[in-house]
């Protein structure tokens, strides 16, 4: 059989990354790889990123000799009379940017068509997020699509709505099967009255694609109740880890750690944190509690504290790079996942590898995966306290949860997860 | 015509003080190092107000005492941990000091060693710092404390009643509009139920002249002189004019202005030619008989413009640190380890909580200014990181100490 030919599209790559997005993008990319003939395109991209079996691309390197050949022959309709998008998405904030009037603009929508070479030096600016989100996606979209009509390719991947635009100019462009995976949702970040322009974006990449494949069950029932996408074309797949080299530090003090590692937003749910923390230390204080990241609710969450009186045993470390996350890891005893929304949770795995039970949000991803992980709704931050008492007490519970997130680990790759994909593959070109 | 009133005598009282500041001691510093201050910031602004400050005023005020044979003094109040910062960094600072102090013309006042807000949480510990410092200004400057002010003028009847039983003759407070009016904070008064210790009140607008709105541009009175101020001061009725102020403002805090000295040079001289006079706290304490009482049952400070103590307990973070510090006091005592007891005491220093002040506007301003940390709440951060450690070290001795008997 002929190879199958697949364009990705993505938005963050390593070593541009923020959080799962782009190391699950990657991590896919490597496995299927091996067993597809695959071009990646993102908006930029760092000259000595490794390729590891693919072809990798950057938007910003570009040129607009490159577009030349479909400059004349593509015209796009999409917001071509659109001058102004009002949008911004900072991951570090819950709130989208309140959605200003839509400006008609003065432009020819011919000439909307075309890239200019500011349109290019856009999408190689720094941030990869910012108020300017809603014109690199639009620009990315077109560079997209011209590029497509000049190459040839079975299927288009795209993950998460800033490329589903572009996912869905390509297929009308080609007529080429299209599949959207979805690694977060604007139901993940701002709660289940989220609407606005990131929403309509999801609904249509959704509503056009021939395939979803949202990273769990969990959020598989979200793209079809929240969405209202058809349950027959959603097709979830969990995410995979990629191994890491485990160690354990010496004990610096005699207290057990218990770790939040996360974004300080509202979806990550650190406030149902700090409220666990103060229950687990009412029956067991000989423990101390991390909170690890940053965001817009840090000073909120340390006054509560401080008002609470958990000062001296819930700690802030602020954003940590992956090297004193690892150090963090190796001292922690207990990770714990509260998150209000959680697509997958990456990092509960990453925890998991270090050999460390988890208790986890029953609105969360992994949860499916470890399967004998705690777990509880995370709001209900009286069993997520007593689990967490459980498994500080009970060297037997410890031992027996850790266990079975070694072998759910060892299932948990990214050959598995590309298996799967392959599968949604074939049956859209069979 | 009433016939012009006899000068009221200016006692001038200065704060000597540097807090340790510490460092951004980070979670995974807990258990690791037990070291939580930062010496090279520390040692720099000390060399750096030693220079603009210490030094060159120390020598100032040394030459206006003895050029005045006697009439003119002063009143110096240091806490043990700036003395501690000139023995290590610059002993030059403290030849200094002495030499001003060997002129006769300046009285050494009692406080707590380290600066700290014991006063408020507990009387023990109140008490061995105000001991410890006492031991400290005889071993250093060989004079004896005889008036008592207290860190950042925290005052309340309580803390008159205790300074008292400790022996104190006089204490300074700050004049709070209301428990008393501003006209009489030129009379010597005492708190309910004392019966030796007077209180000098803090006279804020002459205080404040100097040390606050002397560089202001946008006060009416600027620019002042020497003139005016002494005209100002002979204006006054009453027992006595307590200005009192950080000796860092000279130099440093406010005071970035050549004309300073010249001020004060001609403020003194002026002044003696008038006839008038200076008095020590305990001069005035001997001279002047008590004309009424104060009764300050919630405690004041000489900060901000609430004059309470809200500038270092006033928010969550505040409150929590001053808590927990204050509240292992028992189980740091018990472990009779004088260098964690030590390191201990510094966490209690006030600057620290200080740090921690998120408030906004002018007062705001002034905290930043101080800060070594960008935000309050890294400093809140910092703090608990560093008392974590100190309750890991204090367990551990006394876990193993529990195993001895």
């Amino acid at each position: 059989m002929k190879r199958m030919r697949v364009l990705m599209l993505g938005w963050e790559f390593p070593p541009a990354i923020n959080g799962g997005l782009g190391v699950a993008c990657h991590g896919l990319a490597k496995a299927l790889a091996s067993q597809v003939d695959l071009q990646v395109l993102v908006p930029q991209i760092d000259r000595d990123v490794p390729r590891d079996g693919f072809e990798l691309r950057g938007a910003n390197e570009v040129t607009l000799q490159d577009l030349a050949v479909t400059e004349k022959h593509y015209r796009y309709e999409s917001f071509s009379e659109v001058e102004f998008i009002p949008v911004s998405l900072d991951p570090y904030t819950s709130e989208e940017a309140p959605l200003k009037k839509i400006v008609p603009g003065t432009k020819e929508w011919v000439e909307f068509s075309q890239t200019t070479s500011e349109d290019i030096t856009l999408l190689g600016n720094g941030d990869l997020y910012g108020d300017d989100l809603g014109m690199k996606v639009i620009q990315f979209s077109k560079i997209a699509a011209k590029l497509a009509l000049q190459s040839d390719f079975d299927l288009i991947h795209a993950h998460d709505w800033m490329t589903w635009l572009a996912g869905v100019e390509v297929k009308r462009v080609t007529g080429k099967p299209l599949v959207v995976h979805l690694h977060a949702s604007q139901y993940d970040r701002a709660g289940s009255d989220a609407r606005g322009w990131i929403y309509d974006l999801e609904k249509i990449g959704m509503t056009e694609a021939d395939r979803v494949i949202p990273v769990s069950h969990y959020t598989g029932r979200v793209v079809v109740s929240h969405y209202g996408i058809e349950s027959a074309k959603v097709r979830p797949i969990h995410n995979g880890a990629e191994p890491v080299s485990r160690y354990r530090s010496r004990r610096r003090f005699p207290e057990k750690v218990v770790l939040f590692l996360g974004r300080l937003t509202a979806q990550k749910g650190p406030e149902f944190f700090l409220e666990i923390a103060g229950k687990v230390i009412e029956r067991e204080p000989a423990v101390r509690f991390v909170m690890a990241g940053k965001g817009d609710k840090l000073r909120q969450l340390i006054e509560t504290g401080a008002f609470k009186g958990l000062g001296g045993r819930f700690h802030f470390t602020g954003f940590l790079a992956k090297e004193k996350v690892n150090e963090l890891l190796s001292m922690t005893d207990v990770y714990c996942m509260p998150s209000v929304s959680e697509p997958f949770g990456l990092s509960a795995l990453e925890a998991a590898q270090f050999g460390i039970p988890a208790v986890l949000s029953k609105q969360s991803g992994v949860a499916e995966v470890l399967q004998g992980a705690l777990k509880a709704d995370y709001w209900d931050t009286n069993l997520m306290a007593e689990h967490i008492v459980h498994l500080i007490r009970d060297g037997e519970l410890r031992d027996k949860v850790v266990k079975q997130a070694a072998i759910d680990i060892k299932a948990a790759t990214w050959d598995a997860a590309a298996g799967k994909v392959m599968s949604v593959y074939h049956e859209l070109l069979s | 015509m009433m016939a012009a009133s006899p000068l009221l005598a200016p006692c001038i009282c200065f704060q000597v003080h540097q807090p340790y500041r510490l460092t951004s001691y980070d979670f995974f510093q807990i258990g690791q190092r037990s070291y939580y201050e930062d010496d090279e910031l520390n040692r720099r602004v000390f060399s750096k107000v030693a220079e603009k400050c210490y030094l060159p005023a120390a020598q100032f005020f040394r030459k206006l005492i003895e050029r005045s044979e006697g009439r003119f003094r002063i009143a110096l109040s240091f806490t043990g941990l700036v003395l501690e910062q000139m023995a290590d960094y610059r002993p030059d600072v403290l030849d200094s000091f002495c030499d001003l102090i060997a002129t006769g013309g300046v009285e050494v006042l009692g406080e707590t060693y380290y600066h700290s807000l014991a006063s408020l949480y507990s009387f023990a510990e109140f008490q061995r710092q105000i001991n410890l410092h006492g031991a400290k200004v005889r071993e250093v400057f060989g004079v004896e404390p005889r008036v008592f002010r207290n860190t950042e003028f925290i005052y309340s009847n309580r803390i008159a009643t205790e300074v008292e039983s400790l022996g104190f003759r006089g204490i300074l407070a700050e004049g709070v509009p209301w428990v008393h009016p501003h006209s009489e904070a030129n009379y010597l008064v005492k708190a309910p139920g004392t019966k030796a210790v007077k209180i000098l009140l803090r006279n804020s607008f002459l205080s404040d002249d100097l040390a606050f709105r002397f560089t202001d541009k946008a006060w009416k009175g600027y620019p002042l002189n020497a003139a005016d101020y002494c005209e100002r001061l002979a204006g006054m009725h009453g027992q006595l004019l307590n200005i009192f102020m950080d000796f860092e403002t000279i130099g440093e805090h406010q005071w970035r202005d050549p004309g300073t000295f010249r001020f004060w040079e001609e403020f003194v001289s002026m002044y003696l030619e008038r006839g008038g006079e200076f008095v020590s706290p305990s001069m005035a304490v001997a001279r002047f008989e008590v004309e009424s009482d104060y009764d300050c049952s919630q405690p004041t400070s000489w900060a901000e413009s609430e004059r309470d103590p809200s500038a270092w307990i006033g928010n969550a973070m505040q409150k929590e640190a001053a808590l927990k510090i204050h509240g292992i006091e028992q189980a740091v005592m018990e472990t009779g380890d004088p260098r964690l007891i030590h390191s201990w005491s510094k966490l209690q220093c006030s600057d620290h909580f200080h740090y921690m002040n998120s408030r906004v506007g002018s007062d705001g301003l002034a905290h930043r200014y101080l800060s070594p940390f960008e935000t309050p709440y890294d400093a809140y951060i910092y703090f608990m990181n560093a008392l974590a450690d100190l309750q890991i070290r204090v367990d551990r001795i006394n876990i193993a100490r529990s195993f001895l008997v």
